[in-house]
């Protein structure tokens, strides 16, 4: 309750904070960059992230959770909170993502300010980058209290394509492709397959003859005769060269025509055409008049796919240069920020954190974890508050002086929209505050395996850290294993923790003799946590067992009351039970009979703080 | 870039949507304007409220048009030859629950017998389900946007930051409910300040006690005998903690300010302990939503009981107040379903099923239910689909161009569309139609904004007149009845379920049910849907590798759901069942038969699944929506199973198939008789 208190005086100091009087001298101009300017911000971009020492990023999405219990809370293992941004990541939008590339020499922080807008424009027609994606009503209300502009975003936004979908989109735009190079010979032919080879070989034969003949002797032949020959031949022109379609039915077919053209590989290029629902179209041969003309096609070839490529990745473009350039990336809510990012720009999110952790280390091997970092100089300061946060730190003496490097863009005062993107600039500032207090400027970037403990330090296997119960940072938090925790729904509407607790108090159960807790996960669902390992096991047991209940647990069990474990509450995340409450959810996975088959069993620790109960303000 | 030249890019939006409604307004004198469309945001809700209620009152028919997010939450939710009926109306409803309606058009139109036209109002509202309720926190509300949608309503101009900013709330009926019922829980609880008694152990509570007993004391007897200053006093530990002396309903009050809520407790103790006649009260302030907390004198026992009983009710009447504003958009629903007006929509179906969950409730699970719950709330309904391509006459007229709403516009209402050509001798036989927008009336414009809801529900009602006219309506006699003239009775009530599948849906309530779903040309028990067979097989493909294994025959046809699913139609149904159980024993069979046999095709990845087409509709009624059907099936659940008492489920299969051809014995009309030619028509193309 107090910390309610302290939240609501923190989110009024930052609304006042949020009047343009009180900030005005904190506001920088950050470059604006949509579809039209985007070519030639890319180019700046780069200058400017090859002159920086790092990165911050600030995204904005268009929702975060969409019931109570889906957002990440202190109950959460490393797992099930990735499973939860995982979730959120895969359906919400990206509507703005604001970057900085920043270096800091002693107390000079240059800052390189911009924000893009994103949208997922499906240029393809294949329902790329995404089919469709979820807003968060609520989300959408209080960006446009901020000013958002979505005409921006929606007519102007820039759109993208994933490194996976691109790949597939390589295939699917309907340009010829080069044909992987054959590896195997594909499986024993049947008497069909070698007819329809041999029948492809003749005319393959034939063609390339004629190809040959009006090489030799160009010119010769008036048009009426070369034309004829094209018609009877069935050869075409791609570009200046010459060229005859196979029409093919099937991939068997494809690989039989491919395997048979190797015959041909010196004078003879196959191409591939897609057809626009699915699997090839057609192989097209293409003459060669010399190898240094090969050479020269396959060159022009690529440099077209690259250029489409191009074309086609948008704002990704922005995503590799960050993650080419190595350099540390800092980031104020490391989880949601880099499950969105794995989601949109890089490929399907793995199906556990350190799949995740794993692939993404691969682009992104630099990352620091803002909110880890002020924990540990700052522990009590709340970090989605980032003036807030900022003025936390003024207790330390840590000047900072900010420049904003962007040039070569107007600034006009009255164009309110320069203003979006502050937050990256802010990121940075508190970045360089911490790090200049920490003293590990020398230093500050975390490797990923750091950032492994780095960011879930606190999620620490229970085995090793069982007789350090208490976190130094912050008296009012428990270790506590996550076995030690029981779920219960099914209660009354009008139950506050308070009064359930004094319930299973009375209930003169051996286990309620000890210390224990109760809180309110989401309107439905209550967690008691014990203190003593077994306690839960017991509980549960005696619950599932009526008969012998007694008092008011048998009366609130035959009201309806129901108990699961944490394994439970685990498979439900794991199966995708995204119900709005989480009593469904939990009556769901009950339910369903799947066995759990996810290595993800042993127990893990969660810290258990009074202060962490779930405040029904912020949601 | 026009975009540019109409609206001046501007952070705020409210600037957007003044300088639109001075276009509106522009129109008094110059003869060819903008279409002269009123556009509604919630800064002139009320009053354009006010001044439809007249409108309505007073129209002969109402048209509706409304634009949302999206339409299909995957690509195989669109629409598709081996829909049932009854899937149809899951996507249907799958849609509405899944998107947003952000513009909703409203146009009632009143036929004017002394300048013989028809005068309708457009009107172009912008709605957007802001969460207006915070007293409680009812589950986050979200919507889907498709993309493709998206750009396309960006394409044509679409104002998403009026729609965002300004957008119009609302609450559906049982939304309302809902938050009286919470708000009525929340309140009772309230009203009884129980405070539970716990003792004070912390120190600081102690002492925190004490000092507030004392400080209630030092009030209560300055109060009651004439103490030297009985304002403003601010605590001694100069902190943000304050009291000061008010009046609360006329009696003296304490406002505690900047206590935390333990504190608040702590205080509330003290007074159930110490002070018999000082109430705490925990008021909701009307203007802003924080909250205020009084200590007040009352002088009796039965002063105290009123005063606990005013709190009460005021707290009721402010909750009651803000639930009322909340229902926003709503009351404009209410309007047109209390006045049991003519509706007039085009292809409606979606339409009709959106204004049901966002303004009524839940879909029903089924259509027989949706059709008997419409009729409740909006007894008629004509839709100008129906009406152009059933009537002959009407169809004709159509010079066989496309159904869609622009262009049944521009081929039924050429006078209206461009208004500014001229009048030729052959539009005397058009219907007249002005627009009012603000009190000002107008006969000519340039062609409006298409796909603006509002301009599109004019086109609407535009052909609903002209084609009332070609079906030899008078207007000029005394009340026309729209939703009663037997020239009508074919039309009204119907809605296309799946246009593309000509499915109609009949909302009559002499017809009780979905009996009059024409007859299917499927046979939907011949249906197998395999998904999960590997990528690179196509249908023609997949038929092979069957028909090696039933005979040449045994499939009739192999459509594909999308990528990476088939509906492969058989000869009967019993090869349902014995592809099904095939299936089954290939797949535990570890042997060679499972390398060689000609369906080990289909099956090579191991990841082949197949069901029936109950199956399908248990898919589609998830409210799941995966892009690609594998993941929906495999995220659905569906286990590759033979239907346990297939005997009883054709039997109640053929049982319904009996009684819709009995109905369509019986019914000889129009209709009817058109669809069946449709049918004869179609299965000629398929044969």
């Amino acid at each position: 309750m107090q910390l309610k208190m302290r939240r609501r005086f923190l989110s009024s100091l930052a609304a006042s904070a949020g009047n343009s009087k009180t900030l005005n001298h904190r506001r920088w101009t950050v470059k604006q960059v949509t579809k039209s300017n985007f070519k030639s911000s890319l180019d700046e971009f780069r200058t400017s992230i090859n002159s920086s020492d790092f990165v911050a990023i600030s995204l904005l999405n268009t929702g975060s959770y969409a019931a109570a219990w889906h957002r990440v809370s202190a109950i959460d293992t490393p797992q099930t909170s990735y499973l939860k941004a995982k979730y959120a990541a895969e359906r919400y939008q990206i509507f703005q993502f604001a970057l900085c590339p920043f270096s800091l020499h002693a107390s000079n922080l240059t800052v390189h300010p911009y924000n893009f807008y994103l949208f997922p424009r499906d240029e393809l027609k294949l329902g790329m980058p995404s089919y469709s994606f979820s807003c968060q009503a609520s989300r959408l209300t209080s960006m446009a209290r901020e000013g958002f502009d979505f005409n921006t975003c929606i007519y102007e936004g820039i759109s993208y394509l994933s490194r996976e979908q691109e790949s597939a989109s390589k295939f699917l735009s309907g340009n010829p492709i080069l044909p992987d190079p054959i590896t195997a010979p594909s499986s024993p032919s049947t008497v069909a397959d070698t007819v329809f080879v041999g029948r492809i070989r003749s005319r393959v034969k034939n063609w390339r003859q004629s190809c040959l003949d009006s090489s030799s002797k160009t010119g010769d032949d008036d048009d009426l005769v070369s034309s004829l020959r094209k018609l009877v031949l069935g050869s075409e022109q791609y570009g200046s060269r010459l060229c005859l379609t196979i029409d093919v039915c099937s991939e068997r077919q494809v690989q039989l025509i491919l395997e048979m053209l190797t015959e041909f590989s010196d004078d003879v290029v196959p191409l591939l055409t897609a057809s626009k629902s699915r699997g090839t179209q057609a192989v097209r041969t293409v003459f060669m008049s010399s190898k240094e003309d090969k050479d020269l096609f396959k060159r022009e070839l690529q440099d077209l796919e690259d250029e489409e490529n191009r074309r086609v990745r948008g704002f990704r473009e922005v995503v590799d240069l960050i993650s080419s350039s190595q350099k540390p990336v800092v980031t104020q809510n490391y989880l949601s920020d880099f499950t969105s990012i794995h989601a949109k720009f890089l490929g399907p999110l793995p199906s556990n954190v350190d799949g995740f952790t794993r692939s993404l280390s691969s682009a992104f091997p630099n990352v620091v974890n803002l909110s880890q970092l002020m924990k540990e100089i700052c522990p009590l300061s709340n970090i989605s508050n980032l003036p807030a946060a900022l003025s936390s730190l003024n207790r330390f003496f840590a000047p900072v002086d900010v420049e904003v490097a962007n040039h070569g863009c107007a600034v006009n005062p009255d164009e309110g929209n320069q203003m979006h993107g502050q937050n990256v600039v802010m990121i940075s500032q508190l970045f360089a505050k911490l790090s200049t207090i920490q003293k590990s400027y020398q230093s500050p970037a975390q490797s990923n395996e750091d950032l492994q403990d780095l960011d879930f330090e606190e999620h620490a296997n229970s085995i090793t850290s069982n007789d350090e119960n208490v976190k130094v940072w912050s008296k009012n938090s428990r270790r506590v294993s996550s076995e030690n925790l029981v779920f219960v729904w099914g209660l009354s509407k009008k139950m506050t923790a308070a009064m359930l607790k004094k319930v299973l108090e009375k209930s003169s159960h051996a286990v309620f003799a000890q210390e224990f807790d109760v809180k309110y996960i989401d309107r439905s669902c209550a967690v008691v946590v014990f203190w003593e390992s077994g306690s839960s096991e017991t509980f549960l047991r005696e619950v599932n067992n009526e008969e012998q209940l007694v008092g008011c647990l048998r009366e609130m069990v035959a009201e309806g009351l129901r108990v699961a474990g944490y394994e439970t509450y685990r498979r439900a995340c794991r199966l995708g039970f995204w119900e709005a409450d989480l009593a469904e959810a939990l009556d769901k996975t009950l339910e369903s009979s799947e066995t759990d088959l996810d290595s993800d069993n042993k127990p893990s620790d969660i810290i258990w703080s009074s202060e962490l109960a779930i405040n029904f303000d912020e949601l | 870039m026009r975009r540019h030249k109409r609206w001046p890019l501007r952070p705020l939006a409210s600037a957007l949507i003044r300088s639109r409604f001075c276009f509106s307004s522009a129109t008094e004198t110059v003869t060819t304007e903008a279409f002269p469309l009123k556009h509604v945001t919630r800064s002139n809700f009320e009053t354009t409220l006010n001044e439809l209620r007249a409108h309505v009152k007073a129209a002969d028919f109402v048209a509706i048009d409304l634009e949302m997010t999206g339409v299909t939450s995957a690509p195989w939710r669109d629409s598709l030859e081996f829909d049932r009926y009854d899937v149809r109306y899951l996507k249907v409803k799958d849609s509405a629950e899944k998107f947003a309606v952000v513009q909703f058009g409203v146009c009632p139109f009143r036929w004017d017998s002394h300048t013989h036209s028809f005068l309708s109002h457009p009107h172009n509202f912008f709605i957007f389900p802001r969460q207006e309720l915070t007293f409680d926190h009812p589950p986050a509300h979200e919507f889907l946007c498709q993309t493709t949608s998206m750009d396309f309503l960006a394409k044509y101009q679409f104002d998403f930051n009026a729609c965002i900013h300004e957008g119009i709330s609302y609450l559906s009926r049982r939304q309302e409910e809902d938050a009286s019922n919470r708000f009525e829980m929340l309140y009772s609880q309230q009203g009884v300040v129980e405070v539970e008694d716990f003792k004070l152990v912390r120190l600081a509570d102690v002492l925190f006690a004490e000092r507030m007993k004392n400080k209630l004391n030092e009030w209560r007897s300055e109060l009651l005998h004439g103490g030297p200053n009985a304002s403003s006093q601010s605590s001694s530990n100069g902190l943000t903690q304050s009291t000061e002396t008010v009046f609360y309903h006329m009696r003296p009050a304490l406002n505690l300010r900047g206590f935390t809520s333990h504190q608040l407790r702590v205080i509330q103790l003290v007074l159930k302990r110490h002070f018999g006649d000082l109430v705490y009260i925990h008021a909701n302030d009307k203007s802003s939503s924080c909250s205020q907390d009084f200590v007040v004198y009352t002088d009796s026992e039965s002063d105290k009981e009123n005063l606990l009983k005013e709190a009460k009710d005021e707290r009721k009447r402010v909750a009651e107040r803000k639930i009322q504003s909340a229902i926003g958009f709503r009351h404009v629903i209410d309007l047109l379903s209390s006045e049991k007006k003519l509706i007039v929509g085009h292809n409606s179906i979606l339409d009709i099923a959106h204004v049901y969950s966002k303004f009524v409730g839940p879909l029903p699970p089924t259509a027989e239910e949706f059709v008997a719950s419409i009729r409740d709330h909006f007894p008629y309904i004509v839709d100008t689909k129906i009406l152009v391509n059933v009537n002959p006459m009407l169809h004709q007229r159509m010079k066989k161009s496309s159904t869609s709403l622009s262009s049944a516009f521009s081929s039924l209402c050429p006078q209206i569309e461009l208004p500014s050509r001229g009048s030729d001798s052959f539009l005397q036989q058009r219907v007249k139609i002005d627009v009012e927008v603000d009190n000002i009336r107008c006969s000519k414009w340039n062609a409006g904004g298409k796909h603006e809801a509002g301009y599109d529900a004019f086109m609407t009602g535009c052909i609903f007149a002209q084609a009332c006219s070609h079906l030899g309506f008078d207007f000029n006699r005394p009340s026309v009845d729209f939703a009663h003239n037997e020239k009508l009775e074919k039309y009204i009530n119907r809605l296309y379920l799946s246009w593309s599948r000509g499915d109609i849906i009949d909302l009559r309530e002499s017809h009780s049910n979905a009996e009059n779903w024409r007859v299917s040309k499927f046979k939907y028990e011949k249906i197998v849907l395999i998904w999960n067979f590997p990528r690179k097989l196509k249908a023609r493909e997949i038929k092979e590798c069957i028909c090696k294994a039933f005979g040449s025959t045994s499939v009739t046809s192999v459509y594909h759901l999308d990528d990476t699913a088939v509906f492969v139609l058989f000869k009967n149904s019993e090869l349902v069942s014995e592809f099904l159980k095939l299936k089954e024993q290939l797949e535990s069979d570890d042997g060679p038969v499972r390398v060689i046999h000609p369906l080990s095709k289909i099956l090579e990845g191991g990841n082949t699944g197949a069901a029936d087409y109950e199956a399908y509709k248990e898919i589609c009624s998830s409210h799941i929506s995966k892009v690609l059907f594998s993941d929906q099936a495999e995220t659905v659940g569906v286990k590759p199973k033979t239907r346990a008492d297939p005997k009883g489920e054709t039997s109640s299969e053929t049982g319904r198939k009996e009684k819709m051809v009995a109905v369509t014995d019986k019914a000889s009309d129009l209709i009817d008789s058109f669809l069946a030619n449709t049918v004869k028509l179609e299965a000629a193309r398929i044969n």
